[in-house]
């Protein structure tokens, strides 16, 4: 499994249990680096908008590829640009996304932390860590 | 009192049919024809005070010139709002409406709304540009057209916030406007159901988008005299890169002539494209425009001939409405060039 | 399966030193319910309030609205799995207190939003601005972890409103609503020329903040499966989710689900709605590929020829709602969809994250992104911070009067994809 992702709470997590390429930088760079892993060949394993919080309030974003490469995918694509379109249609929000307070963005990453986990958790040959 | 100007055309000015649709455009004071009802539906709060009249005929094959002299005499009565139409489901009234009434909005800043049946084809050109209440396919839709017309008119006249089309009655025109429905949402996917179930006729509240699933043309009977384009978004380009196309998200598409060119080689020609290995793209770039093989089928007589240029673009996510628009520039010139056929390639 | 609903009207919440229902007034004694509240050692207060309709007051963040119930005749208890052991509900009967309900909040995450208006332009957006509200904020111990506080939050107002639900237990009902459901074979038999729906109800099931529990059960764990419509009346599906409030089903909505509600109507009249499918909108593309073949097969299964979807949430659950959709109309079945939009602050940009032609038959909720002027009332209650982080910036912005603008997204239950509310879009 490849696992693109820009939280640092997902590094630690994951990073030896997978394929990890992390991002710096924020939400869309993140979509940005996975849909030219795309165009490379890699498929989707989880969806690109996880969760319910809006691409302008939450910085963090972590996405599961397959490792291996084949021929273009294109519902992959599809998605990944689907999803692009919908973090750009979101305008930015002051006090939200890399601007939000330490605690806040604490919140934000305990989150897609817990959303990206418990979709690959399964998925991922390791003890449950709690 | 608000001042209105309405635009009609011959036949409902009471000049005459098809005979006389070549009637230049002029002023009327007041209110004419179809104009009377609209006068009634604003009950005092406005008023028509001069109608420009104008022929169908005349307004579409004299554009420049009649649309210009519209505006003007609409613009000398200095209207609070135009109203054109409605143009029901004449076809030609129907876009004289649409094009005055986009040009009222856009040059002369004014608050416009016009009419007609969504089937003329003026609706679908200008939906999305100015407000256009739907109407029946034929003037005995006046009655019901007369009041949604004015309402909106005078709505837009004051300022005030217009509603949805739903309320107001226009067109959809890809704006979403929120507004309380008489039913809750749990009932009117029931009562929608019990329609679909019944194969009765039912209006979704959201119209997905449209998919363009294009048709392919049928085949090209004479290859021997046709001319052929080469089109790419493989991102093939001039050595060098002139127009700077980007190698992801491109921004424009290029068009270079290869008029003479046999063959690209590395020394002429390398690709943009930031999605996929270059190194064989570059070393030859006909592995992505098949230059050389045109050109060999071309020496043997096999095609016509190679249109003088390529146009070339990055498709490496690039996004669907700037690849749409691309496409339909690069297609109105092969088309304005004659051109019979074109080969896409990709990566 | 049937079940009396009985009703009893209250008209009024008051905080009181003796907890009963007299005249449609229910008192509440807080002491004793702060007790009980108090038992879970990752608690460490609890506070309450009353709100009515038309005050000028309002309430933030909001996590979950529950309406208290009892079951007094019959097998199992209220809010299964959570609550009372997990016997199957949905028979017997079940007294209801309407009017009011247990508005939970809590403040489990730095950006929570959900505001509850009780007077002005957002009460008009909210159902629960109708109805009395027992508020209840709890605050928890230091250093707990978000997901144990989310847990404290909900079990609490569950415990509220089934401790307030007690109280019901053995008054006459205003009013008592017989719901039946046939059996799925018996409903052909007594309805053969009625065309069978289904209900395919899609749950909110991705991790932290976005769960949904039924009988107790964390519903990302399971594959779809089938309930009778009445289950959902003894609260056999809870919220566990605290994000999107404009789009999040409360366990208020759960328990007054308007679709299992109007079908319902329609049984035995123009249709015969034969039962709920449940699924669920999880992150992994293989779980919504499966969970999509299933709620398609379960439809097959019963022989539907027509199916309402709702969704819940914003953004992947598009792709849950289309997949969905997708499958049923390939399977012959006729499918309504119901969902909400976020086409931007003004209105142009593409309301879904995914789209299908199949999807010819779309209820909206509305569009999330629309702003709204809150005006600027006597009293906040809950946590009243919340108020500036909503107010940060330019979709939220805290005016010099003490107003916000904000998007309508902010709004508990707003956008209800449920279809509970009457708001659409064009």
């Amino acid at each position: 499994m490849l696992l693109v992702t820009n939280n640092g709470k997902v590094r630690i997590r994951f990073g030896d249990l997978c394929v990890l390429r992390f991002i710096e930088g924020g939400h869309e760079d993140v979509l940005k680096a996975v849909r030219d892993l795309i165009h490379t060949g890699h498929k989707l394993l989880t969806h690109p908008l996880a969760g319910s919080v809006k691409p302008n309030e939450t910085p963090y974003r972590s996405v599961a590829l397959t490792e291996e490469t084949g021929p273009l995918d294109l519902e992959s694509l599809q998605l990944i640009e689907d999803a692009l379109a919908v973090v750009r249609s979101f305008r930015p929000r002051a006090g939200r996304g890399l601007e939000a307070t330490p605690s806040m963005k604490e919140d934000f990453a305990e989150i897609d932390l817990r959303l990206i986990g418990g979709a690959i958790g399964p998925h991922l040959d390791y003890k449950k860590g709690e | 009192m608000i001042r209105v100007v309405h635009y009609i055309n011959q036949f409902f000015a009471g000049v005459g049919g098809e005979d006389k649709a070549d009637f230049a455009p002029e002023t009327r004071e007041g209110a004419v024809g179809p104009g009377l009802a609209l006068n009634a539906a604003f009950k005092g709060e406005a008023e028509i005070v001069a109608t420009v009249v104008c022929g169908d005929s005349y307004f579409n094959e004299n554009l420049d010139v009649a649309k210009k002299a519209v505006l003007d005499m609409i613009s000398a009565q200095k209207p609070d709002v135009v109203v054109c139409g409605p143009a029901f489901n004449a076809g030609r009234y129907g876009v004289a409406c649409g094009t005055v009434a986009a040009a009222v909005k856009e040059e002369l800043n004014l608050p416009v709304v016009t009419g007609m049946y969504t089937e003329n084809p003026g609706a679908d050109m200008f939906k999305n540009k100015v407000y256009i209440i739907s109407t029946k396919d034929n003037a005995a839709g006046m009655r019901q057209a007369a009041p949604k017309l004015a309402a909106l008119a005078l709505k837009l006249a004051k300022g005030e916030k217009v509603g949805s089309s739903a309320e107001e009655g226009y067109m959809p025109n890809g704006i979403r406007v929120n507004f309380f429905e008489a039913e809750r949402g749990s009932t009117r996917a029931v009562k929608m159901l019990l329609a679909k179930l019944a194969g009765k006729p039912y209006t979704t509240e959201f119209p997905m988008p449209s998919f363009d699933r294009v048709a392919p043309n049928p085949a090209v009977v004479d290859m021997a005299h046709a001319t052929v384009a080469l089109v790419t978004s493989g991102g093939i380009v001039p050595k060098g890169n002139p127009d700077h196309i980007e190698s992801s998200s491109a921004s424009k598409f290029g068009r270079y002539s290869i008029e003479g060119v046999e063959d690209l080689t590395d020394a002429t020609h390398e690709t943009a494209h930031g999605g996929y290995d270059p190194v064989y793209a570059n070393a030859d770039s006909d592995r992505v425009l098949p230059v050389d093989v045109l050109r060999k089928m071309e020496k043997e007589g096999k095609i016509g001939g190679i249109y003088p240029y390529f146009f070339t673009t990055v498709g490496n996510g690039t996004a669907v409405a700037s690849a749409k628009k691309y496409g339909a520039a690069i297609g109105q010139e092969l088309r304005d060039a004659g051109v019979q056929a074109a080969i896409l390639t990709s990566t | 399966m049937r079940l009396e609903l009985g009703e009893i009207q209250i008209s009024d919440v008051k905080l009181s030193d003796c907890s009963k229902v007299e005249n449609g007034v229910l008192y509440v004694n807080t002491e004793e319910l702060r007790a009980l509240l108090l038992e879970d050692e990752d608690i460490a207060s609890v506070e309450f309030d009353v709100v009515h309709p038309g005050e000028s007051v309002r309430v933030m963040p909001v996590k979950d609205v529950i309406e208290p119930r009892v079951k007094v005749e019959g097998p199992g208890g209220v809010f299964p799995g959570m609550i009372s052991k997990v016997t199957t509900v949905g028979s017997g009967r079940t007294h209801v207190l309407r009017g009011c309900a247990v508005v939970t909040t809590g403040k489990i995450v730095g950006f929570q939003e959900g505001i509850i208006d009780m007077t002005g332009p957002g009460a008009e957006y909210t159902p629960f601005s109708k109805l009395n509200n027992l508020v209840q904020i709890v605050e928890p111990k230091e250093g707990l972890k978000q997901h144990q506080h989310e847990h404290a939050v909900r079990m609490a107002g569950l415990k509220t409103a089934t401790y307030l639900g007690e109280l019901a237990r053995s008054l006459t009902p205003d009013e008592v609503k017989v719901y039946e459901t046939s059996g799925v074979a018996q409903g052909k038999d007594l309805y053969p020329d009625l065309p069978r729906v289904g209900y395919v109800l899609m749950l909110q099931s991705q991790g932290l903040l976005h769960d949904t529990y039924v009988y107790g059960v964390d519903m990302k764990q399971s594959l779809p499966t089938i309930l009778n419509p009445t289950e959902l009346m003894d609260g056999a599906i809870l919220s566990g989710n605290c994000v999107s409030a404009c789009d999040k089903n409360t366990s208020y909505h759960h328990l007054n689900n308007p679709v299992v509600a109007d079908l319902l109507e329609q049984h035995g009249k123009t249709i015969n709605f034969v039962g709920v499918i449940i699924t669920n909108e999880n992150v992994y593309l293989a779980d919504k590929e499966r969970s999509s073949d299933w709620s398609t097969k379960l439809a097959t299964f019963l022989n539907l020829d027509g199916a309402l979807v709702s969704q819940e949430g914003f953004g992947n659950p598009d792709t849950d709602l289309i997949m969905n959709c997708k499958k049923l109309e390939a399977a012959g079945i006729k499918t309504v969809i119901i969902t909400d939009e976020y086409a931007g602050q003004d209105g142009a940009s593409q309301s879904l994250a995914d789209a299908d032609a199949a999807a010819d038959a779309v209820v909206t909720g509305g569009n999330a992104n629309m702003v709204i002027h809150l005006p600027k009332l006597d009293k906040v209650i809950g946590h009243p911070e919340a108020a500036n982080v909503i107010a940060g910036g330019h979709e939220g912005s805290l005016n010099a009067d003490g107003s916000i603008d904000a998007e309508l997204q902010v709004i508990t239950g707003a956008t209800n994809e449920m279809g509970f509310n009457r708001l659409s879009a064009r």
